[in-house]
């Protein structure tokens, strides 16, 4: 979503995220960002959008969420609307929204390529996105076309940064 | 209705604001630096929040806020999440050609006519901030009538006499731009808003976001002496003194395509049946009604699960002995994949029907039947 400094509601406080990446499976050590000869990312760290949204890839299937920022910023999600799967996104389409008590918020796709999966929990629990932003309140999974974008979005360092700089 | 004079000078204004627009970067030349009044010669819903639509996409609001005024001839507005079987009275909208649209901000249903006015503030996402917005509303009409007890609440709506709904409130959030929009009831028919606000379809199970219904109130009826351009005006001018602008309202078509281009694709995706209705988050229907024929009475049951505004199932239960059961299976099957719609039924119906031998009575259960199915969309 594109927030731009937007402002938050409530104690600015750093938001806590998510652990680091897991570690890689056993088996010969391979960096967590390296790419593969399949060209398919086993698993990476999370990465962010100046949008607050994330993704985390696993074996060439990405997880999308919003950041934790951006979840205090909404307020209280009452409605998730997500894509059918089997949807293609080109990168920065709108693929959603979010509905909360402050306004209807469109959800924009960090990443080229098609929707495999959406939360079905957050049909009856919206709450959810706010509670569980990195785990339980993830949005959508799909696949990722085009591994070269990962490149261009932030890192959890990069994006921290990030977040401090609009707030000021 | 525009005077010779008026619509010269809503010409002028198009060009200025043709300039403004396809120069984003530059922002409003001359004296407007900072803010822009824009107010629609349109009363047609879909035309006018296709012209949100349009502000919203196209529009560099960096350098300048917009301030867009509007009224509706009658229609019905949900929210973007809204089942409008949930929210209103479509058999009685119908009836009484009021349309339907779904905006694409949150929020709850509400009733437009020439007696409401509409307002959108538009802001880049940083300035959003619906409390300013709403309190400058508040400001604007204690100029204007000085006794008037309005006030904002923390919900967003603003209150006459402590009580009574005269404003809500819904808002977007895009990629880069913000709106923050609102009505203000000035004398608007009430029993009319009540009426369809009222849904008559039981035994929905949605998720879809809900209304909050609240006791409504015009302003007129406080003080019979205003009229809706009075607050328009009232509105722009507190607008302008918060800007530092010219107290200048700029009309603007909704329909023309040199000043706003795209337009009227954007009026027809908010017409069609895909938006309006096919929008509406996933529902099932589980209910019952009862068929008098002759002497009997007969229990109906019906289940249906409705999906992005098409029947996905669709059982229908009705006795035995009054209908055959072929007949009633070959109807739950047909409505299948059909829009939820009366329309949709009727066709069906009387296909249907023309594969049986001529049998009135059979007719006239038939007919009875997909009446009161009928009655359910």
């Amino acid at each position: 979503m594109a927030w731009g400094a937007l402002r938050r509601v409530g104690p600015a406080l750093a938001p806590r995220l998510w652990p680091p990446a897991l570690r890689p499976p056993p088996g010969p050590r391979v960096p967590a960002a390296r790419r593969l000869a399949t060209s398919s990312l086993v698993l990476s760290a999370r990465k962010f959008t100046d949008k607050h949204e994330w993704i985390s890839v696993e074996n060439g299937i990405g997880t999308v969420g919003i950041s934790n920022f951006a979840q205090e910023a909404l307020g209280d999600v009452v409605y998730c609307s997500l894509p059918e799967v089997g949807t293609k996104l080109n990168k920065h389409d709108e693929f959603g929204a979010l509905e909360s008590v402050k306004a209807a918020s469109e959800l924009y796709s960090p990443l080229t390529g098609e929707v495999t999966e959406t939360n079905a929990a957050l049909a009856e629990n919206p709450g959810l996105v706010n509670k569980s932003c990195y785990q339980d309140g993830w949005l959508i999974k799909m696949t990722v076309e085009n591994p070269t974008e990962l490149d261009e979005l932030m890192s959890e360092d990069a994006y921290e940064k990030y977040i401090k700089s609009i707030e000021d | 209705m525009i005077k010779n004079m008026v619509l010269q000078a809503s010409l002028k204004n198009c060009f200025q604001l043709s300039c403004v627009l396809r120069t984003p970067k530059a922002g409003f030349k001359g004296t407007s630096n900072g803010g822009l009044i824009l107010q629609s010669v349109s009363n047609d819903v879909y035309q006018n929040l296709a012209v949100e639509d349009w502000i919203h996409d196209h529009m560099d609001l960096e350098n300048q806020q917009v301030l867009f005024l509007w009224r509706n001839s009658p229609a019905v507005v949900i929210g973007r999440h809204q089942n409008p079987w949930q929210e209103c009275n479509l058999k009685l909208m119908r009836q009484k050609s009021i349309k339907l649209a779904r905006r694409r901000s949150g929020g709850g249903t509400v009733y437009h006519d020439l007696g409401n006015i509409n307002l959108t503030f538009f802001t880049t996402r940083k300035k959003y901030e619906r409390m300013e917005n709403l309190k400058l509303v508040v400001k604007a009409l204690k100029a204007l009538r000085p006794q008037l007890d309005v006030h904002v609440t923390d919900r967003y709506d603003i209150l006459l006499d402590r009580h009574y709904k005269i404003s809500g409130t819904a808002a977007k959030l895009g990629r880069t731009t913000a709106y923050h929009h609102c009505t203000l009831l000035c004398n608007a028919d009430k029993f009319v808003l009540s009426s369809v606000l009222k849904s008559p379809y039981k035994g929905l199970k949605s998720n879809a976001t809900p209304s909050v219904p609240s006791s409504v109130k015009n302003l007129f009826e406080e003080d019979p002496t205003l009229t809706c351009e009075m607050l328009l005006e009232a509105i722009a001018a507190e607008y302008a003194m918060r800007h530092q602008i010219d107290n200048h309202i700029t009309l603007i078509h909704p329909a023309d395509e040199t000043v706003l281009p795209g337009i009227n694709k954007k009026t027809k995706e908010l017409q069609s049946w895909e938006w309006v209705y096919g929008k509406t988050p996933k529902f099932s229907i589980s209910t019952d009604f009862k068929l008098v024929c002759k002497d009997s009475v007969l229990d109906v049951k019906v289940d249906m699960d409705v999906k992005h505004g098409r029947i996905e199932v669709c059982n229908i239960d009705v006795p035995e002995q009054w209908l055959p059961p072929p007949l009633c299976n070959e109807l739950g099957k047909n409505l299948t994949g059909r829009k939820f719609c009366p329309k949709e039924i009727a066709t069906l119906a009387s296909t249907l029907l023309r594969t049986y031998p001529q049998d009135d009575e059979l007719h006239n259960k038939w007919n009875l039947l997909c009446e009161n199915m009928r009655l359910l969309m």
